[in-house]
């Protein structure tokens, strides 16, 4: 290896390299007591994941956490390949561009700034059941977890829309055509011809809203603070962590890096490599 | 009209609706008078347009939007840049090493930053930089520099091999390789890359959350306070939200192809 490269990567892999570190060093806390009672962290082993997996909350907000996952993959893949479907059968270029940029507005928009517009959109005085005159309750006891889950699929299906059509313009337009002449309609064209060969979209689209899930903070957390019914994860570490309870809070990051690593590790390691020709 | 066009109408009219529905009620909620908003849902629009509440929501927003932009995007800038750099060094590179290089990054990028909270936190205290506008940006940059690496490098894969070996033919240097040859070729790259870090940097919560005391040193720290108000005033609330969104909105409606280009590459290697 020239010595010249070296001078390029050493930034990179040293900022790299200080976030491997802070995930080692979060490992070290896990197994330690470091909290306000103990400033001065000693070494307990596994104690700290003993007692978090039997803390209510915790066990509560990692069922929670795996539920939304299966919820934004469902009905995010869902209404994304229904979305991409539509825009795919639009003929003006044009007009298909500004609806794929459309639906990934809230993408661009913070979560911060969709809590606080959904939180109002599901009060029962000024929101949506006012205007219907209905009594929904969006966001009263059990039901608030399903309104917030439906938000964060209103968020990021437009990443799932984005893969999708990028799929669906690779697929062969002759088999298409032949098969309209045949005199199949649109949505058999749809299912048996376009949609199969988008596979790989469904696999990363999955990936993406399984992360999503994993760290989803910024939404609950605004829209309804801690409220026992949305607490995920990242809500339940921050908790602790804003308590003073170190050791806890890294026990529960380490909850939260296996179940992100157990996706990311063999996507950086197959996907990419494929992708990128390695 | 045909079937399948109005099959596709139907469907983005139907559910663009629910998709648009938020902005709408933004919109019109920040521009209601207190009265309307004591009287009427967020969904009706105002019988007068009141830009009181944009007004007081800018006055208290100002300084945040000003502490926000001087981190975030210099931060966003210079990461890209730094990314770059090592982007080009895993592209001169072969075999192996550079594959588990790229692997370790891409793993990296990939993690959620959470799980580094409480690292985090200690080292930028340790460092006396909490509760600063340096500490933050620190912050950003550690987060944003794998990021970086990684979309980098797959906009460099595209550029034709050709390109560089000719340069490389000429006896041209590693430096003005990158410079006068690789970094130009890639400028929409740059580009997409630094405004994906800038919505990101932008729309974060939590890491001036936990990096910062008060509500001033991040925008998205202000938006949050808003929250915490009672009673009815919605207008207020949705004043703060709109104009605290507006930058990112807007950069996303002037370059969103860029944007688009961006989150393509991070979900498929660019290659669908």
């Amino acid at each position: 290896m020239k010595i010249s490269l070296l001078f390029f990567l050493a930034p990179a892999l040293i900022f790299a390299g200080i976030l491997y570190y802070f995930v080692l060093w979060n490992f070290y806390i896990a197994l330690t007591n470091y909290s306000i009672l103990h400033l001065r962290p000693q070494f307990v082993g596994l104690a700290t994941f003993a007692s978090l997996f039997s803390d209510p909350d915790f066990v509560s907000s990692l069922e929670r956490t795996l539920l939304w996952v299966v919820i934004l993959v469902a009905a995010g893949n869902l209404m994304a390949i229904l979305i991409a479907s539509a825009i795919y059968n639009i003929d003006s270029p044009r007009i298909r561009n500004i609806t794929t940029a459309f639906f990934i507005y809230p993408l661009a928009v913070s979560l911060v700034a969709s809590g606080i517009i959904w939180r109002w959109l599901f009060d029962v005085d000024r929101g949506i059941d006012a205007m219907l005159g209905a009594k929904i309750l969006w966001l009263q006891g059990p039901n608030a977890f399903w309104s917030t889950a439906l938000v964060s699929v209103w968020v990021y299906t437009g990443l799932g829309v984005l893969f999708y059509l990028a799929m669906f313009y690779n697929v062969d337009k002759s088999q298409i055509e032949s098969a309209y002449v045949d005199g199949a309609n649109t949505i058999d064209v749809m299912l048996r011809i376009v949609i199969p060969q988008s596979r790989q979209a469904l696999i990363i689209a999955t990936i993406f809203y399984t992360l999503f899930s994993i760290q989803m903070f910024d939404l609950p957390y605004t829209m309804l603070f801690l409220n026992p019914f949305t607490m995920t994860l990242v809500i339940y570490t921050y908790f602790k962590f804003a308590t003073l309870y170190f050791a806890t809070a890294s026990a529960a990051a380490i909850v939260i890096l296996a179940l992100s690593a157990a996706i990311v590790i063999p996507y950086s390691m197959y996907g990419f490599r494929k992708w990128l020709k390695l | 009209m045909n079937a399948r066009a109005l099959f596709a109408y139907f469907v983005i009219i139907v559910v663009g609706a629910v998709w648009a529905m938020p902005l709408y009620a933004m919109v019109v909620g920040s521009l209601k008078s207190l009265s309307e908003v004591m009287s009427t849902s967020v969904l009706t629009p105002p019988t007068a347009i009141d830009v009181s509440s944009l007004i007081s929501a800018a006055e208290h927003l100002a300084a945040p939007l000003l502490n926000t932009a001087i981190v975030v995007i210099p931060v966003a800038l210079a990461a890209t840049f730094v990314g770059a750099m090592g982007a080009y060094a895993l592209l001169r590179l072969v075999g192996s090493l550079r594959d588990g290089l790229i692997t370790a990054i891409a793993i990296a990028t990939y993690l959620p930053y959470q799980v580094a909270l409480v690292p985090l936190v200690d080292f930028v205290k340790s460092l006396g930089l909490y509760n600063t506008l340096p500490g933050l940006a620190l912050a950003f940059f550690v987060f944003f520099v794998p990021f970086a690496t990684l979309m980098m490098y797959i906009f460099m894969t595209a550029l034709p091999k050709q390109v560089v070996e000719a340069a490389e033919i000429d006896g041209a240097s590693e430096l003005a390789l990158f410079r006068r040859v690789v970094l130009p070729l890639t400028g929409p790259g740059f580009v997409s890359t630094a405004i994906f870090l800038t919505i990101q940097g932008w729309n974060n919560l939590f890491i001036p959350l936990v990096l910062t005391r008060g509500y001033t040193k991040h925008v998205m720290l202000t938006l949050f306070s808003f929250t915490g108000q009672t009673g009815n005033v919605y207008n207020q609330m949705y004043a703060a939200a709109l104009i605290a969104s507006l930058p990112p909105l807007l950069v996303f409606v002037a370059l969103g192809r860029y944007f688009i280009r961006g989150l393509l590459a991070l979900g498929t290697g660019g290659k669908a």
